[in-house]
């Protein structure tokens, strides 16, 4: 099991929330990525392990959405929105950027493995745009310097 | 799939619509699309499928509804009254071919090397609407599988099926059919949107049982078997309806020939309703290159000094004559017997029977190779039980169904899927009891596994459950305690080992059910205790009615098992057959009668000195292989007939060979007792003859034409066929005897003999595709089990029994539990009938690892 | 602190009475449920169950005239009629808070800084159609709502508003709280309801329609945290109080989240029926265009409704009003774009996202979103061709009511409009190889 005790208990109790424990899947994939950073084959067939559903619907379900990533990212998974109403107020410069910042382009992760940098859909944060989400966290109405102080923020304590 | 009578609309049963101008009038709960086709109205579909629940996801059949102001999709649109269809306007061509359009943005133009090409629907259908020019401007999206560097997709995702998934276009039939029909979770869709993907489950290939049907369904070259991949074009096959050789349902199937190579290509579904929803298990799809492989037998052989050799049919014959003349005149025919096998045809089997019964005046005949210590005469419980009128269709609208003693998946791999759409569609309430856990518990509500040996007691605490709860309105209920051992629910739920309330639960449904089918299998057929058992059936059917609002039955095993029964190849046929028998040929011999195991058993005492077998193999089927062997080995002469050489041949003084099912026309009667026609698809291969000509031919040689013309013979078929065989039900409660069960100090475990899912009988061994999904045998056990003995997966295990041993690699199962262990006896490397102790109701086995 | 720092309206709300909904949004201390009680709040919960009957619960939202804030608009009282009298099955209620519409991000707000309202909204309705298990389906990325929601609830069971024989009625109430995993379409009622139970969130086909067969093939509502929110409200001081808000015809209070290039982007509660060029100008809301620019056009629901011209701004934001000037409500986000910006850009950024977050299920969304990225991306990127408007105008049209769910009209309908207002530009874009604007916001 790639899962700890901690996730598998958070799981086992899930199952417990709904009429079919199938419905506990997406929660599962949730409490997962939250423990792994990641999700994967071995992740998937844990899970179907735990929740007793064949491990093919864990799959299907887990590729289904976007917000876990599927192989390994960098400590932090920074996530810069690109739609209409952050990119109205610069999120296409915001992503420039921070690959000039970070020195990857989107995609990819910083050789210290600290970063990671993609771009999602609208993260329902469109009144305080631009904005990005790193791992858990919103940061919103960013400006240059909001930026440079959060990523120098996140250096110093990783 | 049509709700006939619908309570919640007042009960009318029909809707009447127009379609083009034409007024239909259809079931209630029909869609637009069935509606249309019940009219001869064509309407394209890709995602729609008979069978499967609609899911209206390619939106190629929309249609033009009045007073709706959008086109509809109509294969998911019930048809209501009054409703206004059209589906040949603009719009309705325009929105089709604007799908069309849509599929093709991205479909590779593969069409010169696709498989699919000249049967798929995407073709044909681009045909039909004459897109020829596309609008689409750009790099088409391609997947290109890792570890290839061209743009073709081709990946094995199964031991038969290679995935191409750019001409995929996501209908998702094959997912859909997968889980919804087959109950089977190693194929998926994955990402999503354009990108979305059909693949194997992480880590498993597509091997399930019911595979093929897959690739059959794909209305593109997506999915294609690895069997009729780049072989041939399908305009170059021409095709023969006919009936599977290897299920007792006699599913429907067509074989794809050429004639000038006198070849097999492929088997497709030929749907039967009735019979098969259109669906093949591997072993229906596959099994046609039992027919095709080159280890054939070619020539006769015939053994001199001790070696078998090759000879012509004449000297063949002319062997048989003599030799089987000198036996009937220095000891008499009596002393001549007969084994054929129950999936050989009507008129082989009959043959077979009234060559032994005229020729040698010898009722030691049967058509049973793997089933042990049977009863002598048919007056019998089992018989009864197992003469019951049945109907696979009859699944369908039961709403209580129970499977006791059998593994559907294994056994009666069409009548699972059965019971899994009566699950789907009609929420039936399943319940599955068995010694041993069974995946058709998959869609039970209940599911009973009992002690091992306690088939009997299990039955009689649901009929005890039944009296104590007062569940039912039997007049001569009161009876029932006095036939029965133990007399309350408590002590027999102990004894099987399964909770009381349970079983009250089961008893209840059963009580309650407005139609019930109860039907048993193998695990009874074959058990030594088998008239015990049916004896407990017929007082549960007696108790709760079943027969009458419902059936209850014991499903035969071969393709022509019910045709042996009812032409009477066996050593006692039911009375009334015996009669119509006695007229046919003005008279039938009294000498005595033998089965299977009373032949053995008096060859071994060389009262039995000739010998018959026709496409049987007991040596590798009947328990305990070594007593057999000896038996056979005492006869003075052996004749065998067979597609192969075997086990059994090697040990006959003249070997033949047989044609297959598929090398001559021929009947066959399947487990409802319906008759169905197999036509000829190639000449027989090599120097075969199908079986009624073989015994024709020695008939000859004996001087005793079995029959002056062919007509001759399928008018006695015919005329036997017309006898009701089935046997009257018992007047009363019967008297259910305690079977003795012999326990084997230092030998725990309890040993099922199992055919795999792939494979049924000997022969499927010699399917390639067969045995890409299994070709060895293995042990099954339970994973705690396992652990126990302190064994993994793939691991060299011996097992032995107290008098033989073999050693299998270990298979650990899903759902198995601790008490027993299963192998499956389809492959001669691993002659699992060895262990078998011939009079025992429960195989003992005990089991260590092999040192590597 | 709160949690998202974006603009509210509240300290109108606490001196307007009629704006209920964002009346504690301000204060930090409304997320603990003994302030959200000290406020009046589980009164009407507690009313509900206490001293009304599920009929007369749904007669009084149906009277109020309360509509879904979802995107569609539909009449909740009825909806909740639609529940079958008679079903031996349990009836579900799912409060629907997967927010992904671009341009939307006010149940956020509601589920972040008053939590209990949309526990209190779920239960009335719950036991208006008879469930005993509810469940709110949040997007997995609002961790904060998330982890908020989950804290509250335990806060309602604590206090017994949740749980067994709630108030000593004998009605049991459990809530679950389920985090999505990034999927805008199961924001869609059926896509959610197949997410829900474990599947891929692809949409299903109706009929059958989730009131009959919904959750587990049972009986199910499905409701926007907004409405929902409202429910209480209504409760409370009654229907008729609730029809005086807003206009005739769309009744009650809206959140507006204002978003794109105006000064004070936010989340804005007025009345059904309020000025849109008022929403934008007044320096109380939006406050005006951001460096004065001039206004382009508007999307007023949603990135699924069609757009607005500059001069068709004068219109109030209700159902009817917005239908007149052919557009929609829809969610209620109201994204503004100025003079430079170029209208094919605003499109691909669109079409992209419907591309992306089609679920592959029907082949009009699946294949023609990915088709019509691909022809506007080649324009956006100079290489438009002659024939392409009206090549993109004919994919639209075999899109457009086509599909299984709304998706597929989501993503067309903002392109048609925007060639029926802007075709112009278009033009110039395919002939030019270029915008006919300079798209080039620099983030500050
Ligand atoms: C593609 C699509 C996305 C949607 N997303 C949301 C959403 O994020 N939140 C929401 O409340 N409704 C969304 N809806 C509307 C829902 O399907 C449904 O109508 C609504 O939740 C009903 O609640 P209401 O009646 O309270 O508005 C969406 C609809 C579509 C077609
Ligand atoms: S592989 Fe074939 S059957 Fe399966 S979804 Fe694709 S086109 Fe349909
Ligand atoms: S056949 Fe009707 S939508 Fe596919």
């Amino acid at each position: 099991m790639i899962l700890n005790d901690e996730a598998i208990a958070k799981i086992k109790e899930r199952v417990g929330l709904y009429p079919q424990s199938k419905s506990a899947i997406l929660p599962a994939l949730t409490i997962a990525y939250h423990q792994v950073g990641y999700l994967n084959d071995k992740v998937y067939k844990d899970i179907a392990d735990i929740i007793k559903v064949p491990c093919v619907e864990i799959a299907e379900a887990a590729t289904f959405y976007t917000m876990f990533p599927k192989e390994p990212v960098g400590k932090y998974l920074i996530q810069v929105c690109h739609n209409i109403s952050c990119a109205l107020l610069g999120a296409d410069s915001l992503i420039s950027y921070l690959e000039q910042k970070l020195e990857i382009k989107k995609g990819e992760t910083t050789r210290d493995n600290l970063f990671t940098l993609v771009t999602v859909e609208c993260l329902g944060s469109c009144a305080t745009a631009p904005m990005m989400q790193i791992n858990q966290d919103y940061y919103e109405n960013l400006t240059r310097e909001k930026v440079d102080k959060i990523i120098e923020e996140l250096r110093a304590k990783a | 799939m049509a709700d006939k009578q619908n309570p919640e609309t007042g009960g009318q049963a029909t809707v009447t619509l127009t379609i083009d101008g034409l007024t239909v009038t259809v079931p209630r709960g029909y869609t637009v699309l069935e509606a249309a086709r019940s009219i001869g109205i064509n309407i394209p579909t890709f995602c729609w499928h008979p069978k499967l629940k609609p899911v209206g996801a390619c939106r190629i059949c929309y249609v033009e509804i009045e007073k709706f102001p959008k086109l509809q999709v109509s294969c998911a649109t019930v048809a209501m009254d009054g409703m206004v269809v059209h589906t040949n306007t603009d719009q309705v061509k325009n929105g089709r071919r604007a799908v069309l359009e849509f599929i093709l943005l991205n479909h590779p133009l593969d069409c010169p090397t696709c498989d699919k090409g000249g049967e798929c629907d995407l073709q044909n259908l681009t045909f039909a609407h004459g897109l020829d020019d596309s609008r689409f401007a750009f790099q088409k999206y391609r997947f290109v599988d890792d570890d290839m560097t061209t743009t073709f997709d081709d990946k094995r995702i199964g031991p038969e099926i290679i995935l191409n998934r750019n001409r995929c276009i996501l209908c998702y039939k094959c997912v859909r059919a997968n889980k919804e029909a087959f109950g089977e979770y190693d194929l998926g869709a994955y990402e999503r949107g354009n990108i979305t993907e059909i693949n194997a489950a992480p880590g498993r290939q597509v091997a399930n049982p019911f595979s093929g049907n897959l690739v059959e369904i794909c209305p593109v070259g997506a999915l294609t078997n690895t069997d009729w991949r780049y072989k041939i074009r399908v305009w170059l096959t021409k095709t023969t309806p006919s009936i599977c050789n290897f299920s007792s349902s006699g599913t429907n199937i067509l074989f794809y020939k050429e004639d000038h190579k006198n070849k097999i290509y492929r088997v497709t579904s030929r749907r039967n309703d009735d019979i098969d929803d259109g669906w093949l298990a591997d072993i229906t799809r596959y099994s046609y290159q039992v027919i095709t492989s080159d280890e054939r037998l070619i020539k006769p052989l015939i053994k001199k000094e001790g070696k078998q050799v090759p000879a012509t049919w004449e000297e063949a014959l002319e062997v048989i004559k003599k030799r089987l003349n000198e036996i009937k005149d220095k000891k008499g025919g009596v002393c001549i017997g007969g084994l054929a096998s129950p999936s050989l045809d009507n008129a082989s089997l009959y043959s077979f029977a009234k060559f032994l019964r005229r020729t040698f005046n010898s009722n030691k005949l049967d058509y049973r190779q793997d089933y042990r210590m049977l009863p002598k005469d048919t007056a019998n419980n089992y018989s009864i039980l197992a003469s019951q009128p049945f109907k696979i269709a009859g699944i369908d609208d039961s709403d209580v169904i129970v499977t006791f003693a059998t593994d559907l998946l294994r056994e009666h791999q069409n009548e699972y899927l059965r019971v899994r759409k009566a699950f789907n569609f009609k929420k039936a309430r399943i319940f599955v009891a068995n010694p041993y856990a069974v995946k058709t518990a998959d869609v039970a509500e209940l599911e009973m596994v009992y002690k091992v040996g306690t088939d009997e007691i299990f039955i009689n605490a649901v009929c005890l459950a039944a009296l104590e709860e007062n569940l039912v309105a039997c007049p001569d209920r009161a009876d029932l305690k006095k036939k029965i051992k133990p007399s309350s629910l408590k002590d027999a739920a102990e004894q099987c080992g399964v909770a009381p309330e349970t079983i009250k639960i089961m008893a209840r449904a059963l009580a309650e059910g407005k139609k019930v089918t109860f039907i048993a299998g193998e695990l009874l057929t074959r058990c030594r205790d088998r008239e015990i058992i049916a004896s407990a059936l017929c007082n549960l059917n007696r108790l709760f009615g079943l027969n009458r609002k419902g059936q209850i039955a014991v499903l035969a095993r071969y393709a022509n098992s019910m045709g042996a029964v009812k032409l009477g190849i066996s050593p006692e046929p039911v009375p009334a057959l015996k009669k119509e028998l006695e007229k046919i040929w003005s008279g039938l011999p009294d000498t005595e009668a033998y089965n299977t195991d009373t032949m053995l058993v008096h060859m071994k005492k060389e009262e039995i000195n000739g010998f018959i077998i026709m496409g049987a193999n007991p040596v590798m089927l009947y328990p305990d292989r070594e007593f057999v062997k000896e038996s056979l080995e005492k006869l003075d002469f052996l004749v065998v007939c067979d597609l192969y050489e075997t086990e059994t041949t090697a040990l006959a003084d003249v070997v033949l060979p047989l044609a297959g099912w598929a090398e001559y026309a021929g009947d066959y009667i399947n487990l409802e007792g319906c008759r169905q026609h197999a036509e000829q698809a190639l000449k027989p291969r090599f120097e075969a003859y199908p079986g009624y000509e073989i015994l024709e031919m020695i008939a000859d040689k004996f001087e005793k034409k079995l029959f002056s013309s062919t007509e001759e013979r399928e008018s006695e078929i015919d005329r036997l066929l017309k006898v009701d065989t089935t046997l009257p039900w018992p007047d009363g409660f019967v008297e259910v005897k305690t079977a003795e069960i012999e326990i084997e100090k230092d030998y725990p475990l309890a040993l099922f003999l199992c055919d795999d899912p792939h494979h049924c009988g000997h022969l499927t061994e010699k399917a390639n595709s067969l045995v890409n999904f299994c070709g060895e045998a293995y042990i099954e056990m339970a994973e705690e089990q396992a652990r126990a003995y302190n064994l993994n997966e793939g691991d060299s295990v011996r097992l032995e029994s107290p008098i033989g041993k073999i050693i299998v690699p270990l298979k650990i199962s899903e759902h198995l539990d601790n008490q027993v262990v299963l192998v499956p006896r389809n492959f001669t490397s691993h002659p699992v009938t060895s262990l078998l102790m011939r009079k025992r109701r429960i195989d003992w086995v005990r089991i260590s690892k092999v040192a590597e | 602190m709160f949690y998202s720092p974006v603009i509210t309206n509240a300290a109108e709300a606490v001196k307007n009475e009629k704006l209920h909904l964002f009346r504690f949004v301000e204060d930090s201390e409304q997320v603990k449920i003994g302030t959200y009680e000290a406020h009046g709040g589980y009164q009407a919960w507690k009313k509900a169950l206490t001293s009304m009957q599920p009929a007369q619960i749904v007669e009084e939202v149906k009277k109020s005239g309360l509509r879904g804030r979802g995107g569609a608009g539909f009449p909740t009282g009825m909806k909740w009629s639609f529940i079958p009298k008679d079903s031996p099955k349990p009836r579900y209620l799912i409060c629907n808070a997967d927010e992904s519409e671009p341009g939307t991000c006010k149940d956020r707000v509601l589920m972040e800084r008053d939590p209990h309202a949309v526990i209190e909204g779920m239960a009335i309705a719950a036991y208006a159609i008879g469930c005993h298990r509810m469940f709110i389906y949040i997007r997995g990325e609002f961790n904060h709502s998330i982890i908020r929601l989950e804290t509250a609830v335990k806060e309602a069971y604590a206090h017994k508003h949740l749980g067994k024989n709630i108030y000593g009625t004998g009605y049991d109430l459990d809530m679950v709280v389920h985090s999505g995993g990034g999927a805008y379409i199961c924001g869609e009622e059926t896509a959610l309801l197949n997410s829900l139970e474990g599947e891929r969130g692809m949409s299903r086909i109706r009929p059958p329609f989730p009131a009959i067969e919904g959750l587990y093939a049972c009986p199910t509502i499905v409701n926007n945290v907004e409405t929902l929110a409202s429910v209480p409200h209504i409760i409370n001081r009654g229907a008729d109080w609730y029809r005086t808000l807003g206009t005739e015809k769309s009744s009650g209070t809206k959140i507006f989240s204002l978003s794109g290039h105006v000064k004070r982007p936010g989340n804005y509660e007025v009345e059904l029926g309020f000025n849109l060029k008022k929403l934008i100008y007044d320096p109380a809301y939006g406050g005006g265009i951001l460096g004065d620019k001039k206004i382009k056009g508007v999307i007023p629901g949603g990135s699924s409704t069609p757009f607005l011209k500059a001069d068709m701004l004068d219109v109030n934001l209700d159902y009817e009003s917005l239908a007149q000037a052919g557009s929609m409500l829809g969610s209620g986000a109201v994204i503004v774009f100025h003079e430079d910006t170029c209208i094919v850009w605003v499109i691909l950024k669109l079409i992209h996202f419907y591309r992306h977050e089609s679920c592959g299920k029907c082949t009009p969304c699946r294949e023609g979103t990915g088709w019509l990225e691909q022809i506007i991306g080649r324009i956006e990127a100079g290489g438009g061709k002659p024939g392409d408007i009206e090549l993109i105008e004919d994919v639209c049209g075999n899109i457009l009511g086509r599909t299984i769910c709304p998706l597929g009209d989501a993503a067309v309908m903002p392109i048609q409009s925007a060639i029926k207002h802007w075709r112009d530009e278009w033009q110039f874009h395919i002939d030019n190889k270029k915008c006919m604007v300079k798209t080039n916001f620099e983030f500050r």
